[in-house]
Formats: structure tokens, sequence, C-alpha cells
């Protein structure tokens, strides 16, 4: 019986190609848009770490001005010191711990035909490497030890491997970065989470560093800062060990818990560590310290950018706008056919079946509308990435979730939308549209 | 009042051309009541089509009321369609979305009358017919002869000199048809002339003339002729 | 001709049909209005102006990486052979510019420790800044070269005098002309003091979407962090074959550095908007093809309906309607449609507007959108019914004798 529906609906279908043509494009391009924008914001909130999101946590601690809060209502800083970065890690009171910043420098050429090289660096704690499961190519992350012993130490981005090594195994080679030999102890292979969740300081969708070494040579080699740098206290004294102790927030501290339950204790923790350091003159505010979990954070961070979603809405009331036409235009259809209608009741048919043969019809237009959809959305992620360029990276492309949630969009949204118009037309009495006409 | 001489139409498709008219003479005096019969395809319904002015003829002439309207443009036509004639159809062709009032309202919005014109001829025309009592009504509510009486309404309502009428009773039982055609007769008696195309001799018979087209010509025939019998004759040739 | 009456009583009979297509329209303008806002939004952002001669510029980042780098030398000789190339106007050291996202704030008081500041953002430049930005003073003096000093990265020390924008100088001492704030004490760090030296007429902060983008000090120091920028100016249609050999120039110098990113000022521009371009082109990619599948539409439903209506068409015709009284018909239909759609969109404009303001922080949307949509909206309308109506009009009145 199916089968004889889709002949029939085909047969209808075919009869009036402009009609069917436009409800196909309506659909077709209601769902491209809305498939494209919501393919941007899905991937801008998307998990970037499914695996123990909700056992990483964000810390932050509120170092702020007595005067002003960091941001309105009474919010901490989004990052910590170099003091909060360095005592929080050692004090290990968390399963894992990792402060960590950014700086660059350049790494020196290795040959003649070599040219120096401006790389990024990511500067961190060993267990960095442990809580973000970046993936190794070659070699592992450095030690605690490491750490402890201000090793000149380095782990090298796929790229920077690339550029340097030409992608040979370096792991125990050296090289030369702002005029000191560090030994290279583990590459890593492609790694782009997005987003990049540990530190949104600069850019949730940025690209990640070329490098990683140790935190605890910031001090050592008086590394430069890079990212952002916000102070509210006037630096006391001409040293960098002056700028290190200020209240300039500049780095990320994140924790790891075996069990997220575990974040109640280590509240309790930075509460009594706010607590010393109020004792010892800093933290003029009150307590007023913070655990986001990966998810919480990007939700904290608003890192879906509003352009995202103001695109968003306006390419879902865009989809509206086309599933209106569709319904007044399967309306109409449905209504030009009250004849034939009238004369399947009249032969026998009954409601249901008259519901089921339109809403055949329905889905059929449905599936094609879709199919147009989502090439128009590919089309349409291609064109959103060739606006943004390389901000966009990774949140332009269609996996198979949204294929599915775009045939699922089409076909629920125009089978909702002949709801109307084939109770309507199957709602006529048998007899009534024979007489006249 | 209306006069063809030597009216042609013809239909042309890619292969096959239909004579529908063929020097097609006729002349209807004023207060005429003149029944139209003739087989399918004869011509009739062309006839009605080029005398109603709802579509030009090739050749010949055509005068309405001593004016030929050979030449005439759109809106001249559309003019002396609404001014001149009353349009009576098989199948009433009323207006579904329209209630009475406002379908016999039609013709008199394009004749410009203004509302208090309307609104009296509107409702002297659906008494004239018996229906003034269901002016709110919608013409899915009534039945087949309220219906036509209704375009008899309409057709009337702009005190047209003569009313054309196809198959007017054509989707009617024979009581309602008879009811339908007292109203013409009676419409007549006040002075309208009528033309009714009909394949019905029962009701020709009930005209003052009695025409009968046969190959897109004209045959002027007796009142009281057996025009069955017309018709098998035209079936055996 | 006025139909008014019984095509609005006919409506009413359909009202679904009707309903769909005056919610579409309403839905519609709702899209288009506040769309078309926020482009105008982004519009107006970009349009305002940097301060700079930005078709003649272009700036260049140094990183030293050796031992060997004298910066100090370094940048005194390199921006002395710069400035003489053939058809360079001008160059500086510069930390930042206009339009390129980062770069340096601070707090200016009128009185020492005073809680609330005026945020500034930094440019830190030599005697030669104002001619190579492109700036002009509005009241007092440009820096003398004696007094541009040099700056290491822990340095706390400000120099005694400073350049504001009249903006930035306006928010300090909102009373005073430019004249009068000359001479004038600002406090930095709490309360070291500064004097205004000069006001310049306009010139932005590095943050295209900061709320003080107009405020800007310009410092007389020359920074020696290892890594800084130059900016350089040139003589109209020059610029590109400077790059070129500014570049090169350096890059010979083999003092262990490198150059980077050499970007002209309209590049930078570009790369500072494309977000917001690229929102206004999606944006207008979506105001386009709704207003098209809304036309389309609107066709798609007249033809149907004409296709429909045949048989009754030619009853009109038959009644004495001429052609224009019939394309007349379906265009005053869907004016009676379309303008009770716009109805609803006012109000629906206004409310998603409202919520924008509230959830996104936009501006309100201008009052002349409104009628300037409905116009447009119902041109647009009767546009996409002139084929339909007039396919309708061309219906021969004989279809009103048709059985069928």
């Amino acid at each position: 019986m199916i089968a004889y529906y889709g002949r029939l609906a085909l047969l209808s279908l075919k009869k009036n190609v402009l009609l069917t043509g436009l409800m196909i494009a309506a659909i077709g391009l209601g769902i491209g848009a809305a498939m494209t924008t919501i393919t941007v914001n899905y991937l801008m909130s998307a998990d970037p770490i499914p695996s123990k999101s909700d056992r990483l946590f964000a810390v932050q601690v509120d170092n702020w001005s007595p005067n002003e809060a960091y941001d309105e209502p009474n919010l901490p800083p989004d990052q910590v010191t170099w003091l909060e970065a360095t005592q929080l890690t050692e004090a290990k009171m968390a399963y894992r711990q990792a402060g960590m910043g950014t700086s660059y420098g350049v790494i020196e050429p290795k040959g003649k035909d070599q040219k120096p090289y401006l790389a990024s660096v990511r500067i961190t704690y060993a267990d960095f490497f442990p809580m973000f499961e970046p993936p190794f190519l070659y070699g592992s992350g450095w030690s605690t030890q490491a750490d402890e012993a201000r090793e000149l130490v380095i782990v090298l981005s796929k790229e920077a491997n690339n550029e340097i090594f030409g992608g040979a195994n370096s792991v125990g080679e050296t090289v030369t970065f702002s005029g000191n030999v560090f030994r290279v102890v583990g590459v890593l292979d492609e790694w782009e989470p997005k987003p990049k969740f540990f530190d949104l300081a600069t850019g949730a969708f940025n690209d990640m560093e070329d490098v990683y070494m140790p935190y605890t040579l910031k001090q050592a080699l008086e590394l430069d800062t890079s990212g952002n740098n916000n102070c509210w206290k006037p630096i006391a004294e001409e040293t960098f060990q002056a700028f290190l102790n200020s209240e300039c927030v500049n780095s990320q501290f994140w924790v790891e818990f075996e069990d997220p339950d575990d974040k109640h204790a280590y509240l309790d923790f930075l509460h009594n560590y706010v607590a010393e350091q109020k004792q010892l003159g800093r933290f003029p505010r009150e307590q007023n310290n913070r655990l986001h979990n990966v998810m919480e954070w990007l939700e904290y961070q608003e890192v879906v950018a509003d352009d995202a979603q103001m695109m968003m809405y306006m390419a879902l009331m865009f989809l509206i706008v086309c599933l209106l036409n569709t319904i007044a235009l399967l309306l109409a259809k449905f209504t030009g056919r009250f004849g034939e209608i009238a004369l399947r009741r009249a032969v026998g048919a009954s409601r249901r079946t008259l519901m089921l043969q339109y809403s055949v019809e329905a889905a059929i237009v449905g599936v094609l509308g879709g199919l147009v959809g989502l090439i128009l959305a590919w089309l349409g992620l291609q064109g959103i990435s060739a606006l943004y360029g390389d901000s966009t990276e990774g949140l332009t492309s269609l996996d198979g979730t949204m294929i599915a949630v775009g045939f699922a969009l089409a076909i629920v949204s125009s089978i909702l939308a002949a709801l109307y118009p084939t109770w309507r037309a199957c709602s006529i009495a048998p007899a009534g549209q024979l007489k006249t006409q | 009042m209306l006069k063809m001489t030597s009216v042609r139409k013809t239909f042309r498709t890619d292969t096959i051309e239909t004579h529908a008219l063929r020097d097609f003479d006729l002349q209807v005096e004023e207060g005429d009541f003149v029944a139209v019969t003739g087989p399918s395809g004869s011509g009739k319904t062309t006839f009605l089509n080029v005398a109603g002015l709802l579509e030009t003829f090739d050749d010949g002439d055509y005068q309405l009321d001593g004016k030929s309207v050979q030449g005439m443009n759109d809106r001249q036509l559309a003019q002396l369609r609404n001014e001149k004639i009353g349009f009576i159809f098989q199948s009433f062709n009323l207006l579904p979305d329209l209630n009475l009032f406002d379908n016999v309202d039609v013709p008199l919005r394009y004749r410009g009358f203004n509302s208090a014109e309307r609104k009296q001829r509107i409702e002297q025309a659906l008494e004239t017919v018996g229906l003034a009592n269901r002016m709110g009504h919608y013409p899915a509510q009534l039945s087949g002869g309220q219906q036509q009486r209704v375009a008899i309404a309409r057709a009337l309502a702009g005190s047209p000199r003569f009313l054309l009428a196809d198959e007017p009773t054509g989707n009617l039982d024979s009581n309602m048809a008879s009811g339908v055609l007292d109203l013409l007769s009676e419409i007549n008696a006040q002075g309208t002339t009528i033309i009714m195309v009909t394949h019905d001799p029962s009701l020709a018979q009930r005209a003052q003339r009695n025409i009968f087209v046969r190959d897109g010509q004209v045959t002027e025939v007796q009142t009281g002729t057996n025009i069955q019998e017309l018709l098998q004759q035209t079936a055996q040739v | 001709m006025n139909q008014i009456g019984p095509i609005f009583r006919a409506l009413l009979r359909n009202k679904v049909g009707a309903l769909l297509l005056a919610l579409q329209i309403a839905l519609t303008m709702t899209i288009i209005v506040n769309a078309i806002h926020m482009i105008e939004n982004r519009s107006s952002m970009m349009a305002r102006e940097s301060g700079m001669d930005e078709a003649n510029q272009f700036h260049l980042m140094y990183v030293g990486y050796k031992d060997s780098f004298n910066e100090r030398v370094a940048v005194e000789t390199d921006l002395l052979e710069i400035r003489k190339l053939n058809g360079v106007v001008d160059a500086t050291q510069i930390n930042s510019t206009p339009l390129s996202g980062g770069g340096w704030s601070m707090g200016l008081t009128t009185t020492p420790n005073s809680q609330d500041g005026t945020p500034v953002s930094l440019y830190f430049v030599d005697d030669h800044g104002l001619n190579t930005l492109g700036v002009e003073l509005v009241a007092g003096e440009n820096f003398s070269q004696t007094e541009v000093t040099y700056r290491l990265s822990n340095d706390k020390q400000w120099p005694q005098n400073i350049l504001l924008t009249e903006a930035a100088a306006k928010n300090l001492f909102p009373d005073l002309t430019p004249a009068e704030m000359i001479g004038q004490t600002v406090f930095i760090r709490d309360d070291e003091p500064m004097t205004i030296k000069g006001i310049i007429d306009h010139l932005q902060a590095p943050w295209v979407q900061w709320s003080n983008v107009n405020n800007v000090m310009l410092v007389p120091q020359r920074g020696l962090w290892n890594a800084n920028r130059y900016l350089v100016r040139t003589a109209p249609g020059e610029r590109d074959r400077l790059m070129r050999e500014v570049e090169e120039l350096l890059l010979a110098k083999r003092d262990g550095r490198l150059i980077r990113n050499v970007t002209a000022m309209d590049e930078q521009r570009d790369d500072a908007y494309q977000d917001f371009f690229a929102l206004q082109t999606v944006l207008w990619v979506i105001v386009t093809v709704l207003t098209l599948v809304t036309a389309l539409g609107i066709v798609g439903m007249v033809s149907f309906t004409v296709n429909q209506r045949r048989k009754q068409i030619g009853t009109r015709r038959a009644l004495g309607a001429t052609k224009g009284d019939i394309m007349r018909q379906f265009m005053l239909e869907n004016l009676l449609i379309t303008g009770s759609g716009l109805i609803i969109g006012v109000a629906s404009s206004i409310a998603l507007n409202i919520w924008l303001v509230d959830t996104f922080s936009l501006p309100r949307i201008g009052w002349h959108y409104l009628p300037i949509a409905m116009v447009v909206l119902v041109i647009v309308g009767q546009l996409a019914v002139l084929g339909p109506a007039r396919k309708a009009a061309n219906l021969s009145p004989a279809l009103a004798t048709r059985t069928t």
C-alpha cells in the first residue's frame, strides 16, 4: 500500500512541478540555512574532551581590587597570577593540577638552509599532559622532577617538529630557544581541541601553541609573557620578580579530580589558601573562589560567539518562514484536490488511509528538501569558512550527527507542515464536494 | 437588437481546423425569447460565446444594439457585457467565497454604481428570484435550483437589455428546471430579450423562436417543430 | 475601484491560507528589519576612522633572538635608514597600532590615587610618531627629539610629557577646551604625574570593540623589549614597493633577529573587521534569500489560486470585469494580506529587537526601519503578484461557459 501511496504522491508532485519545486526549494533553503548556523553553534559548544570534561575544573580565586570587581556582578578574574599558578600547583591538593601560561621566543635554525622560527609557547607543569591528553607521536611529556629542577625540556607540536626536524623522531635532540638549549622529550600528533577550553583568554578557537615547556622556567629564564595580562595594582619594583609577584593575572590554573565530588574538598582547600594569603596582605576582596568543569567553563566564558548565535536565531526564523510557505503551498495544493479526496472517500478510502497518502507525499517533499538542504548547508559552511578565515577552522564540517539532524529536521518539519493541510483535506465529507463544482 | 451576418469562427490546433461557426446569420429582435438547440459540437457554445462577447470572431459582422462590435478593445467589450448582457451559466458560476449579496454585487461593482444603488438593486434582484431572505448565505448552503436563481438575480441586477442563458437547467432536476424556466419567461415578459442555449427540446418548446444550429450554421425552425427529430436526423447525417 | 469589502470578506472565508501568508510576511519583515539593523550597526562601526593614513602605511614586527642583537643601536639606525628611503614619508617605532587587536591600556586620573580612572590605550612613539601616524595636533606641541627616552621591559617610570587624543582629554577634563588642557597634570600608576603637552584630533585604540576606542595616549619612548614594531608611512602609491624594500633592508642586516607580519594598514583593517564583514555577508544572504522565498511563495500561491479560480475569473470577465479589474483584484487581495502581515510585523520586529537588545546588547532599531521595510515588502508583494495576476487577466471570458 505504501508503494501505491508513493506512486500517487510522485504523480501528484509531478503534476504541479512549479509548486513542488517551490516547496522543495523552500524546505531546502530553510534547512540549509538552519543547518549551516546550527553546525557552527554545535561545533562551538562541542565538548572538547568528552572522556573527562566533568572531572577537569578551571579554578578562579578573587585577588582583585577592593574597590571594584574584576567584572560585574562580583565575578573573580578569569585568570590567575603567577603566584597562584605556582603555589596552587605545588600544593598538589588535587588528583592532578597544572598552572599554565603563554610565552614566545625564537627557535634558532639548525642548519644553514633553515630560517629562525618564531614559536608560541605554552609553559605549564608535567600534569598538563595526562590531564588534557594530547596525543604523542614520539616520546612523552616531562616529569614532575623536571618541573622542580627547572630542566630545559621541550615538547614540540607536530607542526614545529615538521618545521625544525622535518617530521623525524626528534626525541633526545636539542633545540636552541632564545639562546638556551632545550632537550626534546616529546612530539605531539595533530591536536586542535575546539574550543581551546583550557585557555580562552585570547580567543576560544585560536591555534594551539608551537611548543610546550615547564612553567617553572618562566622565573628561571625570565620568559616574556604573551596572551592576556591584566593588572589592578601597580607593580612594586622594576624587576622581573616584582612582576611575577604582582597581582597581574596572566595564567590559567586547572585541576583534575578522580571524582567530580572532590571539588567540595578542593573548595575548602582554596578557602584556606586564600585565608592564608589574606594574612600576607593579599586578596583584599571577600572570598570568591569558583570551580567550573569544562562545559560549565565554556558556558561561563560564553564561548559560543554572539554573532554565531544571532545568525542561528535568524536562520531558525528563516526556516519558520520557509515552513509557513510550505504549509500555505500544501494547503493550496490539497484544497485544490478536494474533489479528488471526496471521490476517494466516496469509493471507500478511510480518513486514515488518506492521511497516510498525503503524509507520504509530504515526506517525499521533506526528503528531497532535506537533500537540497544538506547540499546548501555544505555550501553554506564552505562560505562561512571562506568568510571567517582561519578562526573557524574545524567549526565548519558536517559530521554524521549533523547530517542525521538535518534529515530529521527536514522530514519532521515537512510532515509538521503537512499536518494541517492534510487534516483539512481529509476532514471533508465524502459527498459534499461531489455535488457542487 | 442583435444581428450577426456571415460570422465565422475557426479553431485551429496544429493538426485540425474546426469551423465552429460558418457564415452564421442571425437576427434577434428586442423582446424575443430565442431557444438555440443543436447537437453536441454544432457550434452552440461558440455562438453563445461570440454573442456574449466572450470570444472574438474571425470574419463577418456582429451588431449589438445597432453597433458593430468588430474592432472593439477589451475594455469596451467588458463594458458592453457589463451593461447590456446578463449571463446565466449551466453550472451557475457563483463565486463560492462570496455570499449571495456579494455575488449579485459583482457586476454592479464593475458598473460603478454607488453603494446605495447597488444595495437597492441587489435586494430587488434577490427579491425577484425569491431569495431576499438569504442574502448572507453562501452558495454552498443552497440547493442547485436556488443557486441558479441567484445567478439569474445576478444577471438581472444590472438591468441588461438581454440575457444569455447557457443550458440554464442543465444541472437541475426537472422540477427545479421548470421553476427556473418560469422565471425566465416572466423576465422575458417584462421586456428583456433572452437567448437560451439548450439541448432539451421540451425546454426549447417554451421559447417564442427556435433556432437549430448544425455544423456552425443556423436553421430557423418553427416553434413546435419536433426538435427531437431534427436532432436524430442530424445524427444520421 | 472599490472592491475591498467583498475581497476582505472572501479572505475571511479563507482564513488559514491568508493567515499563513500574512504570518510569513510578518516574520519576513521581522527578520529583515533586525538583520538590516545588525548590518547597519556593524557598518557604522566599520565606518569609524582609525585616524591614520591607512592607504599609505604599513607596519612590521622584529624579534631579536641572538645575544648579539643590540636593539638600541638597531632601532636608531633602522629608523634613520628607513626614513631616507625614496618614497618614505616618515617612520617610527610603535608598540602597537590601531585595528591590531593587541596592545597596552592604563588608567589615567586627574587627582592622585583616585578611584575612577579614564582608560587609555598607549602607543610608545618617538618625535616622528605624529607624522607617521598621520594625526593632527589640535593644541599644544609635538614631542621634541630630546625628550624621547628608552624603556626597558620592567621599567615603571613614566616620562614627563604625553599627548592625548581629544576624546581621552575630554573624558578627563570635560569642561576644558583643548587649548586649556595643555599643561594640565594627569596621574598614572595612582600617583605619578604627567603633563599634557599636546592634544591630537583622533586616533583609535588597538581594539575595535573596546568601549573607549577613541582614548589614546602617546608616550615619547622607544621600547627595548627585544621585540617591537615599526610603522612606516609612504608617499601615495609607493607603499607596496616599500613594504618589500624595508623588509629586505632589515633582513640584509643579519643581526640576529627575524622580521614578521609585514602588514599594510588597510589589510590590517580588513583583518580587524573580518568577522563584522562575515556577519554582514551572512545576514545579507539570509535577507536576500528570504525575500526571494517569500516572493516566490507569493508567486506560487497566487499562480495556484489563479489556476483554481480560472472559472471564477472567466465568470467575472463575463460579468463585465476588464483585464484591469482582474489584475487589480489580485493585487488588492495581496495588498490586504501583506498589509495585515506588516502590521503584525511591526509588533514582532520591535519584540525581536527588544530581545536582541537584552540578549546581545545590540542598540535599538531606528523607527525609520519599519516604514521602509513595510514599503519594500509591499512592493515585493505587488511585484510577485504581477505575473500571476497578468496571467489571470489574460484568461478568456469564455472559460465561464465551459462546463469543466
